[in-house]
């Protein structure tokens, strides 16, 4: 209570700036008055009277000091006092103030921008309620979580599993055609099974969630709206659960709306029930399986009894429908969804921190610097009486000042780069849509900034303790030497600073060699000159192979004669533009077969086109189009497979066929490999090319109910209106999409590895920035320390030459220090970074000796000036100086 | 001498609240001369470090203060207790002895007491 009642008179004094003075003055002159008084009566002289009483009174300017410190709060005043006389000294040099502002400020901006992307992805949970219940399935094979399961295996979970509130399957999504109110429009679906909704725990606006009842085979279908559909195509119709809707020419009964801001991985404008049976899809590892474990269950318990629903799903299944390798296993699905991303933001997060210390570094450096030539003011203030407290809080206050700075500016840059910089991320998420600056990276930013200043100001403070008052005012002048103890902390610093720019450059080289090999990896076509295009079919086209033929056929001739067309052709779906696969086995032998074989249905100029070598036998010509005698030609990776060394011309290969059981409901005649071409790659740039076989379109099924075509012209940039208009003059309701050159798909496709180089390039590329300037700093004052020694040694002869010498080759030793501790660092750290790096290993010499030539030429880079100011020194004017 | 100061602090801000309690509303000089007879001149501070716990009584609400005149007729500033100051005295007056009565039964203990 009393001390409560004195805190706030004490704030109010300090508020209202009251300062009565006068009355304590006032006091003083009474009380020694009434002293002197006193001693008079006791028979002093007036004047030994008066100074009895002042000896008595105490020292009055302590006193008076007492009290005011009592008045007030005088800690605040003190830090007040501090801040107004730091903010004089920042603008007193504003060079120094500048370069540490500006170095702070990038060191901080960038962990800002990236501790965002960290908290939005790894740390914040996933936009669902209670989200860390939300697991992933996935069979789980050498330490590896293998995702995807079939639809026999969700069933047999969903049905026995009693840990789980629900358990549901998510098929992917898909483009199709809304027919409303006759009007047509694309649309984008994703395939979901009941329970959905409710594992993701998310709330409908309007009506509830489909039941099982549509997601039986031959039963009928469901559809739940996103709000953006649901507003913009039916208006907001209220009363739109229970109204039916056509997609693809199929009827859908609306049961309800989704909340606004819904997201799964992506964008859609609809969900609709999927329909589980035994087709090829649902019997391949293609559907991903989301669960909720009931309140209560821990996710290890989870785990259990997956691992036991796995094994029992094995012993019960025929063995061509377990798939799956190892054991069933659960993930929280924000870890599986982040999994991917996870190494690359760590490697980015640390790459930020190192980046913040070099900055540290840079600025502390700078400050010890800065410290000499303040020797004096603080040997004066020492002098006067200081306290170190009273000094460690003055520098304190300076390095806040410093932080806070650089923290605003850093946090501005940040904040204005952030859109740009989220919009460049290629990943897909549920939480990418939420990644910005809250309070979270607002507090982690204000961390860092204190920390920084913590270790600024004792940087400087540290300076001071080994000041000898005497010699420092009698000379006059900064210390002419620079005690050893200053030295070796520059020393270090500027070691600390080549090591670390040596770690982040190298980390930076690996992922831009890595980039540059997948540039160079083989793609197996002629990508010059190429533009690519995509035609999801229209329901009734697809309905049948020779509609699609037909359509394709008239299509290819208009193109072709688009002047600056050399060629075009058909490809079910183009090289790094996504997978089409089904089972193949080579007849009657069931021990070759693969899963997943690409199947690609083609027009008979695809390979001239593409520019892909034929190696053996023949491709198709129009004879293959004409007759139904069934063909294919297979690629280079599965004639080794299957044929190593023989020739597999003349040999027949069963689509749909799998370890000796057909999965196709239709079943294909076996095919006659007529040739053999050179691999081209699949989906990814970065896997082996899969196994590939080619059919002739005039026979081939449509895998995806879509083509793409492939066009060579000379000019292909002119090219695009004349392209749709030669596809809707033969079909006008078709749709075209994705018309790129062929660059820009190769370009998409190493999206990610382009991010990570870039962002470690540029990070690498300031690294070794701040080091430029933090060496070139510690290095001109160091020879500003010694100009005196240099003049002496210039006065007796010494040449230029031994002077650059002197003062690079001191240099350069620590710079090679630097670089070799770097290096040991790097050769420790890079393996982690192993996962994203193609074709590239962690520990390449020629990089590592490439990254350390760089850093060692930035490193004497620095010095370069102030050696030359070394040997500029004129003798007289460094001694007269004395 | 700051360390010092927060020492003393506390038995003189007591002896403050005794001789006001007991000789009624005095000025700086007085409090500081009636301390000195008190305690019989072995106590010698300088009397100056006074004023600093009188700002903090006050402070406190344990003092007033208001000006007055002195014995030499000249403006003197007068301290009296307020009632909060009178019940804080004798709070802290029983904590005092008891303190004094624990540390008072510590020396008088003998070896053969405890066995």
């Amino acid at each position: 209570m009393r001390s409560l009642r004195r805190f706030f008179t004490r704030l109010a004094n300090f508020v209202t700036r009251r300062r009565d003075d006068e009355r304590l003055k006032e006091e003083i002159e009474e009380h020694i008055a009434l002293q002197t008084a006193e001693n008079l009566r006791a028979g002093l002289s007036p004047a030994e009277a008066r100074r009895q009483a002042m000896l008595k009174f105490g020292a009055v300017e302590a006193i008076k000091e007492d009290y005011r410190a009592e008045r007030g709060m005088l800690f605040i005043e003190t830090l007040l006092q501090d801040i107004r006389f730091g903010l004089r000294m920042l603008r007193k040099s504003p060079g120094f103030t500048a370069v540490a502002v500006l170095t702070l400020a990038l060191g901080i901006g960038a962990n800002t921008a990236i501790f965002s992307l960290v908290d939005g992805i790894l740390l914040r949970p996933l936009p669902y309620p209670h989200s860390d219940r939300i697991v992933y399935f996935g069979w789980m094979d050498k330490q590896r979580l293998i995702p995807d399961l079939n639809v026999p295996e969700l069933e047999f979970c969903r049905d026995r599993a009693a840990s789980f509130a629900a358990i549901a399957g998510f098929q992917g999504y898909g483009d199709q055609e809304l027919n409303q109110d006759a009007s047509k429009s694309w649309v984008t679906t994703a395939f979901v099974t009941d329970g959905f909704f409710e594992t993701l725990g998310v709330n409908l606006q309007l009506g509830r969630p489909f039941g099982r009842e549509f997601t039986r085979a031959g039963g009928a279908f469901a559809a739940v709206l996103s709000d953006s559909l649901w507003r913009s195509v039916f208006g907001a119709d209220p009363n739109i659960v229970g109204r039916q809707i056509v997609l693809n020419n199929q009827s859908y009964t609306v049961t309800g709306v989704l909340p606004p801001d819904f997201k799964y991985t992506q964008p859609a404008d609809l969900f609709v029930s999927a329909h589980l049976g035994h087709s090829l899809g649902d019997e391949g590892l293609n559907t991903d399986v989301i669960g909720r474990l009931k309140p209560g269950v821990s996710l290890a318990q989870g785990r259990a009894e997956a691992r036991l629903l796995g094994t029992e799903f094995f012993a019960q299944a025929s063995p061509e429908q377990h798939q799956g390798a190892g054991f069933l296993h659960l993930d929280l699905l924000q870890e599986y969804l982040a999994s991917d991303y996870r190494t690359t933001l760590l490697m980015l997060f640390s790459a930020v921190g190192l980046l913040l210390l070099i900055a540290c570094a840079n600025v502390a450096s700078l400050l010890l610097a800065r410290a000499v030539s303040r020797q004096k003011e603080i040997s004066i203030r020492l002098a006067l009486g200081a306290g170190r407290r009273r000094l460690l809080q003055q520098f304190l206050a300076e390095g806040l000042l410093l932080g806070i700075f650089g923290a605003a500016s850093g946090l501005a840059a940040a904040v204005a780069s952030l859109r740009v910089f989220v919009s460049a991320i290629p990943w897909d998420l549920p939480s990418i849509d939420r990644i910005g600056l809250d309070s979270r990276v607002l507090l982690f930013t204000s961390l860092v900034a204190i920390a920084a200043s913590i270790v600024f100001g004792l940087a400087s403070f540290l300076q001071t303790r080994k000041l000898d008052l005497n010699s420092t005012l009698k000379d006059g002048r900064a210390v002419a030497g620079a005690s050893r103890g200053r030295v070796s902390v520059l020393n270090s610093l500027v070691v600390g600073e080549v090591a670390i720019s040596l770690v982040l450059a190298f980390g930076a080289g690996l992922l831009i060699e890595s980039l540059y090999q997948l540039h160079q990896v083989k793609l197996g076509f002629n990508p010059a000159h190429l533009v690519v295009m995509h035609t999801p079919f229209t329901p009734p086209l697809a309905s049948s192979t020779a509609n699609v033929w037909d359509f394709e056929r008239q299509a290819l001739a208009r193109i072709r004669a688009i002047p600056g067309v050399q060629s075009a052709a058909i490809v079910s779906v183009a090289p790094l533009h996504g997978q089409g696969n089904l089972p193949v086995q080579r007849e009657n032998h069931p021990e070759d077969s693969i899963g997943g074989t690409e199947y690609r249905s083609i027009s008979s100029n695809y390979f001239s086109t593409m520019g892909v070598p034929v190696l053996r036998g023949r491709v198709f010509d129009q004879s293959d189009f004409a007759s139904s005698a069934p063909a294919a030609v297979i690629n280079e990776t599965l004639a080794r497979d299957w044929w190593a060394g023989e020739n597999p011309i003349g040999n027949r290969i069963v689509l749909g066929e799998y370890q000796g059981r057909q999965y196709l409901q239709i079943p294909q005649p076996a095919l006659q490999v007529i040739g053999v071409v050179a691999d081209v790659k699949g989906m990814l740039l970065t896997a082996p090319t899969p196994a590939m076989v080619y059919v002739p379109a005039s026979q081939g099924f449509s895998l995806n109910g879509s083509t793409d075509w492939v066009i060579r012209a000379s000019a292909p940039a002119g090219i695009a209106t004349a392209l749709r208009k030669a596809i809707t003059d033969v079909a006008p309701d078709q749709r075209v999409t994705d018309l790129q050159p062929m660059t820009a798909l190769i370009g998409a496709s190493v999206s990610q590895p382009n991010f990570e180089a870039l962002l470690m390039g540029t990070f690498g590329g300031l690294a070794l920035l701040l080091m430029l300037v933090g060496v070139y700093g510690v290095l001109s004052f160091q020879v500003a320390q010694r100009t005196h020694e240099i003049g002496v040694r210039i006065a007796l002869g010494a040449t230029r030459r031994e002077i650059w010498r002197l003062v690079v080759g001191r240099a350069s030793k620590v710079a090679v220090v630097g670089v070799l501790i770097g290096l040991f660092c790097a050769f420790g750290l890079t393996h982690l970074m192993a996962s994203l790096l193609y074709e590239v290993r962690p520990t390449d010499p020629l990089i590592f000796a490439s990254v350390a030539v760089a850093v060692l030429f930035v490193a004497l880079l620095a010095c370069y000036l102030p050696a030359r100011r070394a040997m500029k020194v004129d003798p007289m004017v460094a001694l007269r100086y004395e | 001498m700051k360390q010092k100061m927060d020492v003393l602090q506390g038995t003189l801000a007591l002896m403050i609240l005794k001789t006001l309690d007991v000789l009624g509303p005095l000025h700086g000089y007085g409090i500081a001369r009636r301390i000195e007879q008190i305690s019989r001149d072995v106590l010698s501070v300088n009397q100056g470090t006074l004023y600093p716990v009188l700002l903090k009584l006050e402070q406190e609400g344990a003092i007033t203060s208001e000006w007055g005149a002195s014995e030499n007729n000249r403006r003197a500033r007068f301290y009296r207790l307020t009632r909060d100051g009178r019940k804080q005295l004798q709070a802290e007056t029983r904590d005092w002895e008891q303190t004094a009565a624990i540390i008072g039964r510590f020396f008088e203990v003998k070896a053969e007491d405890l066995s």
